[in-house]
């Protein structure tokens, strides 16, 4: 049955008396009650948009953020204190109304200029903070904003302080000229000093982040972390577009493309900004060192352990007849753990660090910053996946000149920041394709072998599954390295050394009886310092009986290598390979 | 006097809201979902907006869209039914800022009523019996004790971060009590990592009984008597029926004073209902206050002669209640039955579909209030209540066999629905007696069952 304009409509009564209209006044929205979203267009009840850290309860996307709403978001509430207010612009140029403007967004937007700084606390801990406003000339770069940063970097410097930057600007500010971009080095400088003398920089890229801050201040985080969907490039994408004569892709130069592409190190949801400010902070105070006295009570505990090593460097296995064959095999079994395992039994607090800043993220390599018994260390590990779709996104834990580039890049911020490094190895080998020659991976590898033997910070790695060969060494050119009883480490894998002898990839079984790749034929070569029993068969539900050991033997290692100074390090290290 | 109405609903209450306007000569905006295109509600208003896709969070719970609606159209009220935005204060501020009057309470009396403790806190404070329980936070049996020794056994011990029926034990006696409280703190630590309980007493196979209340904006209340609602399958109503046999003179007079008592603390205008426990001993207790229209109004606008939603219309625009307490009579007996379009032989699972074809009982004494017609699809979306069947007689040993009978011809094809389930409790011994609680249903559950396969 179709209704469709079958019914009386409604006759209104003539005689009707009026009431007493309550509503005096005529439904009508109120000005500044409702909002549009200009991401998905729909109207949004502007204090939903507010108290939700001005994010569109409809498509989820971002308000931009005025500087002081920032600042409440990020800091403990009341604990900022603002720096070089009131520095205004001389108008260098003498750029004809560039004053009168100044003037009417001063009066508009209560702000001094595009950028506020000062100090505050971020869950008690203390920080320099910068917050651009994009209200004013989107925040382009000026004197005043360069002025503005380099003090507070300077002066962050001097306190001792780490500096955090949120940025958003269009770029320099063109009405300034050559002195705009001068700011990009002023900016720059000020930090390079700032991250010489051993402090921390956490920028904050969010919507939109191009041109001239790009090229200077914003991507020189020791973390860079990103909003979602934020717009971050250096030329913008109308001048691409207009230069090249093409449409860019969807989703070009936004954070997730960035991220991808290896330039920021996360994506944080607004709600999550401050809490994951605050876990860098902690992660990177100076104070932070392990005692002595609690390593000393765990070496006692040690002597119990399970694994028992006696006088003459005998080894307790707990299965002494599997073949070299029988180890690959179990190296290589599915359900063996692997790093992320690994990541997550030892430590606590990690947080995930992404990109090598040249090209890509290789998720073939994790790596990150996380607390070992309370003392931040630096975590990398090369990792395999648990299941099939896992392993196709890690390529089967065979890591890319772009892991390679990630793991020197923590590498180096360890150093920066006094952390050891713990490497996790277990790589069947690089990868071996056309792209990782093409951006190469043969320097890549070089290059860690090179620079790791160089830390000034103890480095550990344990081979945990598979040592394949340059791949492996790409990430165990350490103080001590050390092996599961069923893992392997070897110049190739079987096959391969098979293939190159033999002309026949078929006898891997035969070449793994020859190449003397286990654990206890490396120990008993000196190419490795420990070896730990496995529980047979070992899976993620018996991970605790090794971690149990490793811990304790990772916090003897951190002891005695930790008292050592830098050059200690790299002259046994040295050593070490030099004896071999 | 409101000129213009947009109604925030659907299905029947929407046709019944646009039936009261048209009846005073108010105009009527529906609005609808993408779903609902071609529901009455729609065909009936005078003007009709659809506001959105097919999920009510995309329409029906969109409070822009329905304020855009309401300042498009020029409708200068809405009345938001119950369910979606019925009680959501929020919306109704929205529509004060936006001077629309929304017909409802005050948005800070939704607000201050939605909230349970603070719901409970200003009926205690008003005098409202509210079931009696620990104030302060309980972590050992035998501070527990001697609580539950003030309270009065039976009591129930629950973990004062609960829900899920997680933590909550029953002592009936003393000497039961170290044991419940011990077993009820172990599940809600390992539930909820939390050892905290809280202590109550224990309502024992209460009815639901709950009182219709008018207030206009001058401070006059009435209740227009009670509803006994205990018929409930999993907290949801199937059968309303008013009087309450359970119900002396005496207890009504109480009851409804504790009800008018309520709504003036709370300082409520426009229809609300106020729901009490009623123990076999004849105490009573406050559980919450619904603000806004209910499903089961049809009942006492029957036994009372008033109907509630012009009574809406009318307080809205301003008027006063042209009646007190003692013009309110209870005459005869009302009897209502939710049509749901469901299975009750799987586990009532919900039946959306096309209805080929349907016939409806009418005669003397008998109500449908429905949005559905023959040829109409029921969307899934939204809920499975699709028309209600009230029946009015002298007493209720008639209004039951008149219920019994248009049940007998209700005929809807094309879906299942719960119409014989109905049918089955109307026949049950304790129903026809009177003496039913809110554990009946789960009680006969096994018997309707049984009877529907025969």
């Amino acid at each position: 049955m179709k209704l469709d304009n079958v019914f009386k409509k409604t006759r209104l009564s003539s005689g009707r008396k009026g009431y007493i209209s309550l509503n005096s006044a005529k439904p009508e929205v109120p000005e500044g009650l409702l909002r549009k979203c200009n991401k998905c267009g729909s109207a949004i009840i502007a204090e939903d948009v507010k108290k939700d850290y001005y994010i569109c309860p409809k498509c989820g996307g971002y308000f931009r953020v005025h500087a002081y709403r920032r600042i409440e978001m990020v800091t403990d509430e009341g604990t900022f204190e603002e720096w070089d207010e009131g520095l205004t612009t001389p108008n260098p140029l003498e750029y004809k109304g560039y004053e009168e403007k100044l003037r009417m967004l001063k009066e508009k937007t209560g702000l001094d200029e595009a950028v506020v700084t000062g100090k505050a606390r971020i869950d008690g801990t203390e920080t320099v903070l910068g917050v651009c406003d994009g209200r004013f000339l989107m925040a382009s770069m000026g004197e005043v904003v360069g002025e503005k940063i380099a003090r507070a970097v300077e002066r962050a410097t001097k306190e001792r302080l780490p500096v955090i930057l949120f940025a958003c600007s269009g770029g320099a500010r063109m009405q300034e000229g050559i002195i705009s971009l001068m700011q990009m080095a002023k900016t720059s400088a000020a930090l390079k000093r700032h991250s010489d003398a051993g402090l921390l920089y956490i920028s904050v890229l969010t919507d939109p982040t191009t041109g001239g801050v790009t090229a200077s201040f914003a991507m020189l985080g020791d973390v860079i972390l990103a909003e979602p969907k934020a717009l971050i490039g250096f030329a913008g994408p109308r001048v691409i577009e207009q230069t090249i004569g093409q449409k860019l892709p969807k989703g070009f130069q936004r954070s997730e493309f960035l991220l991808e592409h290896g330039f920021i190190d996360g994506i944080v949801e607004r709600p999550q900004m401050k809490q994951t400010l605050s876990q860098i902070l902690m992660l990177h105070k100076e104070e932070r060192c392990p005692s002595p006295g609690e390593v000393a009570k765990q070496e006692k505990r040690n002597e119990s352990a399970w694994l028992k090593e006696d006088g003459n460097g005998e080894l307790s296995l707990n299965n002494q007849l599997a073949s070299g064959w029988d180890r690959v095999l179990l190296s290589r079994m599915n359900d063996r753990p692997v790093g992320s395992d690994y990541i997550h039994a030892l430590f606590t607090d990690f947080i995930e660090f992404h990109g090598d800043r040249y090209y890509a993220d290789d998720k073939a390599v994790i790596g990150g910053v996380a607390l070992f018994r309370g003392m931040p260390v630096t975590v990398i590990a090369q990792a395999k996946g648990t299941n099939t779709r896992e392993n196709i996104e890690r390529n089967f834990g065979m890591p890319s000149p772009d892991g390679y580039r990630k793991a020197l890049r923590l590498m180096k911020q360890a150093e920066k920041f006094h952390r050891p490094v713990i490497c996790f190895v277990d790589t069947p080998g690089a990868f071996c394709g056309l792209e990782a020659e093409e951006r190469g991976q043969g320097e890549a590898i070089a290059r860690n072998i090179y620079e790791m033997s160089g830390l000034k910070v103890p480095v550990l790695s344990v081979i945990i599954g598979e040592g394949g060969s340059g791949g492996a060494l790409a990430m165990a050119v350490a103080d001590e390295v050390w092996m599961l009883e069923n893992s392997v480490y070897s110049i190739l894998s079987p096959e391969g050394f098979a293939s190159i002898l033999w002309k026949d990839s078929s006898k891997a079984e035969e070449a793994a009886g020859v190449m003397r790749l286990t654990a206890e034929d490396l120990y008993c070569m000196g190419i490795v310092e420990e070896v730990l029993a496995e529980p047979a068969p070992y899976t993620i539900e018996n991970l605790k009986e090794v971690t149990r050991i490793l811990e304790s033997k990772m916090e003897c290692f951190l002891d005695r290598y930790g008292k050592m100074s830098g050059e200690e390090l790299t002259k046994r290290r040295y050593d070490r390979f030099r004896k071999m | 006097m409101i000129k213009k109405v947009l109604i925030a609903n659907r299905g029947e209450i929407a046709v019944r809201i646009i039936r009261a306007c048209r009846e005073m000569g108010i105009e009527t905006v529906a609005v609808y979902s993408e779903a609902d295109r071609e529901a009455l509600h729609a065909k009936l208003a005078d003007e009709a907006v659809c506001i959105g896709p097919a999920p009510s969070s995309e329409s029906y719970l969109s409070m822009d869209r329905i304020i855009s609606a309401t300042i498009i159209t020029g409708a200068d009220a809405i009345h938001p039914g119950f369910g979606f935005l019925s009680e959501n204060s929020k919306f109704a501020e929205l529509c004060e800022q936006c001077h629309i009057t929304f017909i409802g309470p005050d948005s800070k009396v939704i607000a201050k009523l939605g909230n349970k403790q603070e719901a409970r806190n200003t009926m205690a404070a008003a005098g409202v019996p509210v079931i009696p329980g620990s104030t302060e936070p309980i972590y050992d049996a035998e501070e527990g004790a001697r609580i539950a020794a003030q309270i009065g056994y039976p009591v129930i011990v629950k973990a004062a971060l609960g829900g899920g029926g997680k933590g909550m034990r029953v002592a009936g006696t003393p000497e039961e009590f170290a044991h419940s409280f011990q077993t009820a703190q172990k599940e809600t630590q390992m539930a909820f990592g939390d050892n905290t309980m809280y202590i109550e007493h224990f309502v024992q196979r209460p009815r639901h009984i709950e009182f219709q209340i008018l207030a206009d904006q001058y401070g006059n209340v009435v209740h227009l008597g009670e509803r006994d609602c205990s018929i409930q399958r999993n907290h949801q109503k199937m059968i309303e029926e008013s009087p309450s046999v359970a119900l002396s003179e005496d207890l009504r007079g109480r009851m409804g004073e504790a009800a008018v008592k309520a709504a003036k603390a709370a300082g409520y205008q426009n229809a609300g209902t106020i729901e009490f426990l009623l123990e076999k001993s004849g105490n009573f207790y406050f559980m919450e206050m619904n603000t806004r229209i209910q499903v089961e109004h049809p009942v006492t606008e029957w036994v009372t002669g008033i109907d509630l939603i012009k009574e809406q219309l009318r307080i809205a625009s301003g008027r006063k209640l042209s009646y007190t307490q003692e013009d309110i009579h209870l005459n005869g007996h009302a009897i209502e039955c939710r049509i749901n379009a469901e299975n009750p032989a799987k586990g009532f699972r919900p039946s959306p579909g096309t209805i080929t074809d349907m016939y409806l009982p009418g005669g003397k004494g008998i109500r449908i209030d429905s949005a559905i017609y023959s040829g109409y699809s029921i969307p899934p979306y939204y809920d499975s209540m699709v028309a209600k069947l009230i029946v009015w007689a002298k007493n209720r040993k008639e209004a039951v066999r008149k219920m019994q009978s248009a049940l007998g011809e209700v005929i809807i094809e094309g879906i299942d629905t719960n119409v014989d389930y109905q049918y089955e409790i109307l026949n049950r011994p304790d129903y026809l007696s009177g003496d039913i609680d809110i554990e009946f249903i789960a009680e006969n559950e096994e018997a309707l069952k049984a009877a529907l396969k025969a």
